[in-house]
């Protein structure tokens, strides 16, 4: 006789299955199915338009692709050095200030991006920044910076400092430490923390939307106007767009399993 | 970098969002913002607007389901699939891989499988159970936010399920083999040892979730009705609007955003505290 158990996982392997391929699949189709009409359950012509039309010379999602492109790129390289540097700190600290120091570091996770979006746009405007590329590039830094501070918080928490420590002994400076005995020891955290940076950019949609006041176009914007406007095979093109790079990510440097001891501690 | 720099890095990381909350406390009472002078009107003019209330507890009733049904679908899968073999090892790395996919991927997938003319209506045309797309039942811009919680829920589950795994393959697998050695069955296992540990190890993870999932923007404009209006889709509206009032309502929706997040942390920390006795 089988168990309820072993039924229950025989039943669910199938659903987890589809819940992780099913998507991708569903886009993929979709950004190259023509002519689907309901209630045909495959489209009527397969071809390349859509990639075409997203892609091709003169196409408006490029300008956005690219945007968004440099925005992560800028946004997890700038995130990974203000992270490595708060969370070597703050994981220094002991008692109440480490406590403190982990809870600022959780606010601009944890704070609904429209929340900080609002805020933080009067500021920008304030100051000149509103509505621009560089606006936006400071609030996506907002929430980036605070994912990478807690990673980091998380990798010098567990990290023991013997090298940095023997350098110093032996009378390296400062950035001679960082230079010559840090980074190259930490090659690997630099990069996850640049491409964790750079997955919150590319994926923001509130706070480029406010911060830049609809003027500056990104990926995600483009692809919410083209589902908008009904056109489903633009949408589900950008939408692949937009999913390949963090899976990306994920897949090879495994970061969701790291994240878990960034959140946890 | 040493200890001494550890109160400055945490004034800078936290910094623009404390400078974002003062902001939009100071506009909420026409102190910021190009109103005249304080005033409680804003206040007052947000709440006498019956929307408001409304659209704020359809988001909180949106989030308290999607976040139940995403925590009870990962407690499911991390304790059905904890075992080292191949399978479970399969069916984890399958739980976690939607975690990477933007909101508006996820959005964008709600529309084309949950559409009234989408896969879903395609497969009930053809299973017979309808003859038509307007005879499918509405699943998005519907009034019980059906597809939307359906979206965030299988959007959320991932994140919840990896730290479920790692609850249980942690601290969860020494208590289970002490409770085994013991003598205690499969279910005493479960309620006194596997329970615990996940709940306990859950709470902060359930709660980030559940306050996220009440201010999410991207999914939101893509799935939900615009009757009754969700909180975060309500402030945008608002705050892009050209009118100074109506921009410093937003402002107070903001906060009651962030208020609806730190209640649930406060409740959170109650629960804590009522448990820890017994624990």
């Amino acid at each position: 006789m089988i168990s309820m158990p072993t039924v229950a996982r025989r039943g669910l392997l199938p659903i987890l299955l589809l819940s992780a391929f099913m998507p991708l699949a569903i886009l993929m189709l979709v950004s190259v199915g023509r002519d689907w009409f309901f209630p045909a359950l495959l489209p009527g012509t397969i071809d390349l338009t859509g990639w075409r039309t997203v892609l091709g010379s003169g196409a408006r999602l490029r300008p956005a692709l690219i945007a968004s492109g440099v925005l992560a790129v800028a946004t997890g390289v700038a995130a990974m050095v203000f992270g490595a540097f708060a969370g070597s700190a703050i994981a220094s600290a002991r008692g109440w200030r480490r406590v403190v120091g982990a809870g600022a570091a959780f606010l601009p996770v944890a704070a609904p991006p429209v929340a900080v979006a609002t805020g933080l746009h009067a500021t920008l405007l304030g100051a000149g920044l509103g509505s621009s590329i560089v606006g936006v590039f400071i609030a996506h830094l907002v929430p980036a910076c605070g994912y990478t501070t807690l990673y980091f918080l998380g990798v010098f928490t567990v990290r023991e400092g013997g090298f940095e420590d023997a350098a110093r002994t032996l009378g390296a400076g400062v950035l001679d430490v960082i230079r010559r005995v840090t980074i190259p020891m930490m090659r690997r955290e630099l990069l996850e923390a640049v491409l964790l940076g750079a997955i919150v950019s590319w994926g923001q949609v509130a706070l480029t939307l406010v911060a830049g006041g609809g003027r500056v176009r990104t990926l995600p914007l483009e692809v919410m106007d083209y589902l908008m406007a009904g056109q489903d095979q633009l949408a589900a093109t950008g939408s692949l767009l937009l999913a390949i790079p963090p899976l990306i990510a994920f897949g090879v440097l495994r970061l969701a399993l790291r994240n878990v001891e960034m959140v946890l501690p | 970098m040493t200890r001494r720099w550890s109160g400055l890095a945490a004034f800078l990381v936290a910094a623009p969002v404390l400078v974002g909350v003062a902001y939009s406390l100071f506009a909420s009472v026409g102190l910021r913002g190009g109103s005249g002078g304080f005033s409680a009107e804003p206040w007052t003019a947000a709440f006498a607007d019956h929307r408001l209330v409304i659209g704020l507890a359809w988001s909180l009733w949106v989030a308290a389901i999607a976040t139940a049904i995403a925590s009870l679908a990962a407690i499911l899968v991390a304790t059905l699939f904890r075992s080292g073999t191949r399978s479970s090892g399969v069916a984890r790395f399958l739980a976690v891989v939607p975690l990477p996919l933007p909101h508006v991927a996820a959005g964008v997938l709600g529309v084309l499988v949950l559409g009234q003319s989408g896969l879903l209506a395609r497969g009930a045309f053809l299973a017979g159970w309808i003859d038509q797309p307007a005879a499918m039942p509405a699943l998005i811009y519907d009034r019980w936010g059906i597809g939307l919680i359906l979206v965030l829920a299988w959007k959320e589950f991932p994140f919840i399920a990896l730290i479920a795994f790692s609850l249980l393959a942690g601290r969860g697998k020494s208590l289970e083999e002490a409770a085994r050695t013991l003598g205690a069955h499969r279910w005493a296992i479960f309620r006194t040892v596997t329970w615990p540990v996940l709940w306990r190890g859950l709470a902060p993870a359930v709660v980030a979730v559940f306050a996220f999932v009440t201010g999410t923007y991207e999914a939101t404009v893509l799935l939900a009705p615009s009757d009754p209006l969700a909180l975060p889709l309500m402030t945008i509206e608002r705050y892009t609007d050209i009118g100074v009032a109506s921009r410093a309502e937003a402002h107070v929706l903001v906060l009651m955003g962030l208020l609806a997040g730190l209640g649930a942390v406060v409740l959170h920390e109650a629960v804590r505290a009522w448990d820890r006795p017994s624990a």
